[in-house]
């Protein structure tokens, strides 16, 4: 349900290139390259805090909407909007849209704080 | 097998002795330029002995990165387009010459003259030393683009095709296609893709867009332009298409209240777009196409995020992007919002 790569995918290339060295990059190169590293390590942090309980309201208004292995229900809802049959105004199209604004808003917690600050957003706020 | 820097260079100075009509031409200093994620590009010292070019220009080397984006122009057809706009006076770095055949240095690739200025879109958005600088940047922008939607496509521009009768069709055609390849679902994707298809504008005349017209894409110096940069985007486009890239959101960095390209007020833009003989800009048109920009975004972002899962490039800056998708979801899911409230 979360971006790729994930957060211990993010960790593992962290520890990977800081184990190479970037001291040798010219420093503008290594200083771009070091917040990056941060970076990786920032988002994998606030996944791995958030965990599986940050999600499942999402998941459980997605269980709501559809039937099922779980897995499958996000699928599901891209299906149903490529049908055109959420076009319509309406409660389930109403409910679709809810969950998928709450989802941006996690991923958003856990990769982008700064974006939902300036748009107004309290990053903690849940 | 891939050559070494030096033996990439050696090989540049004996294709550029032919090219030039010289009795030797050798690269003396290059160093790799920053950016492009995409292409790759050198700046490369040139001396050039005997023959009617002989000197020391300042060149810069455009060649294929390892893997390409979908939709990227070859070598060869960005050359084309970028001497066509060098013709039509268009400011961007005059390009020389073109090979494409791949023995020479490994891949293909172009050499143009140098320019110098300023291209780190945060720099130029965020520091106070273009403050004062901006209002006169984001109008000879819009200048400059309103130069391009004029350049003529005679034949040497024939690989672009017949011009498209419905501009965003063609592109809601392609975005469905790019998302078909990814084998994830993304619900906020296909949202947008059904907005667009039920929104979609009478088409208008199509014109040349640069396709990838935004901050961090042309060099700046002392108040104005001093290149347009990277042409492998460009086609056959709505004009209100390019302006609804430059405008979208994803390049602003960071100043989101600063609507023209994160340098000004997209009310300059306009003006400076439409005094320059550019078509007059509807702001319904551009609010469709900034939705269209996030989608593609979205999709470029997915691209280079899978090169990062699935074509092992173990790049930081690849793997971070694979994580920017949901900036372009609350984007999506903002202006088609805005619509349905507005109207607007």
């Amino acid at each position: 349900m979360r971006d790729l790569p994930s957060g211990p995918q993010l960790e593992s290339l962290a520890r990977e290139l800081e184990g190479k060295g970037i001291d040798g990059l010219p420093p503008k190169e290594r200083a771009a390259a070091a917040a990056m590293i941060e970076r990786c390590r920032t988002i994998a942090r606030r996944e791995a805090a958030a965990g599986e309980a940050a999600l499942a309201p999402i998941r459980a208004a997605l269980a709501s909407l559809y039937s099922g292995d779980p897995s499958g229900h996000l699928a599901q809802l891209a299906a149903e909007i490529r049908s055109s049959a959420l076009d319509a105004p309406g409660e389930r199209r109403d409910r679709a849209l809810a969950l998928l604004r709450a989802l941006t808003l996690q991923k958003l917690r856990e990769s982008n704080r700064r974006f939902l600050t300036a748009h107004g957003y309290d990053p903690e706020a849940r | 097998m891939a050559l070494t820097e030096e033996g990439m260079f050696a090989a540049l100075g004996k294709f550029m002795t032919q090219a030039t009509g010289a009795r030797r031409a050798v690269v003396r200093d290059w160093s790799r330029l920053g950016g492009g994620a995409v292409q790759e590009c050198w700046w490369f010292d040139l001396e050039i002995f005997g023959g009617p070019r002989e000197g020391f220009p300042q060149l810069v080397l455009r060649a294929d990165a390892p893997t390409a984006l979908i939709a990227s122009r070859s070598r060869a057809e960005e050359f084309a387009l970028q001497r066509a706009a060098f013709r039509a006076g268009v400011r961007v770095a005059e390009p020389l010459y073109c090979c494409e055949d791949s023995d020479v240095i490994g891949r293909a690739f172009f050499v143009m003259r140098w320019v110098p200025g300023a291209a780190d879109g945060a720099l130029l958005v965020n520091s106070k030393e273009w403050e004062e600088r901006r209002p006169a940047l984001v109008a000879d922008l819009a200048r400059q683009l309103a130069r391009i939607h004029a350049i003529p496509v005679g034949s040497d521009l024939s690989f672009l095709g017949a011009a498209l009768a419905d501009p965003a069709a063609a592109r809601i055609a392609r975005y469905r296609d790019w998302l078909d390849r990814f084998d994830d679902p993304h619900p906020v994707a296909e949202l947008a893709l059904r907005w667009l298809d039920r929104e979609r504008p009478p088409p208008e005349a199509a014109v040349l867009g640069h396709g990838d017209f935004r901050t961090g894409n042309f060099l700046a110096r002392a108040s104005r332009v001093a290149a347009i940069l990277d042409w492998e985007f460009a086609d056959w486009g709505d004009p209100h298409e390019d302006i609804g890239w430059f405008c979208s959101k994803s390049w602003r960095f960071g100043r989101y209240d600063r609507e023209a390209g994160g340098l000004g007020a997209r009310e300059t833009f306009y003006r400076a777009y439409e005094a320059e003989g550019g078509r007059t800009i509807d702001p319904r048109r551009v609010h469709y196409w900034e939705v269209a920009a996030s989608l593609r975004w979205l999709l470029l972002a997915l691209q280079q995020r899978d090169r990062f899962l699935k074509g092992g490039e173990r790049s930081l800056d690849l793997a971070l992007t694979g994580r920017r998708p949901a900036e372009c979801e609350f984007e999506i899911l903002r202006l088609i919002d805005a619509h349905t409230r507005t109207g607007a």
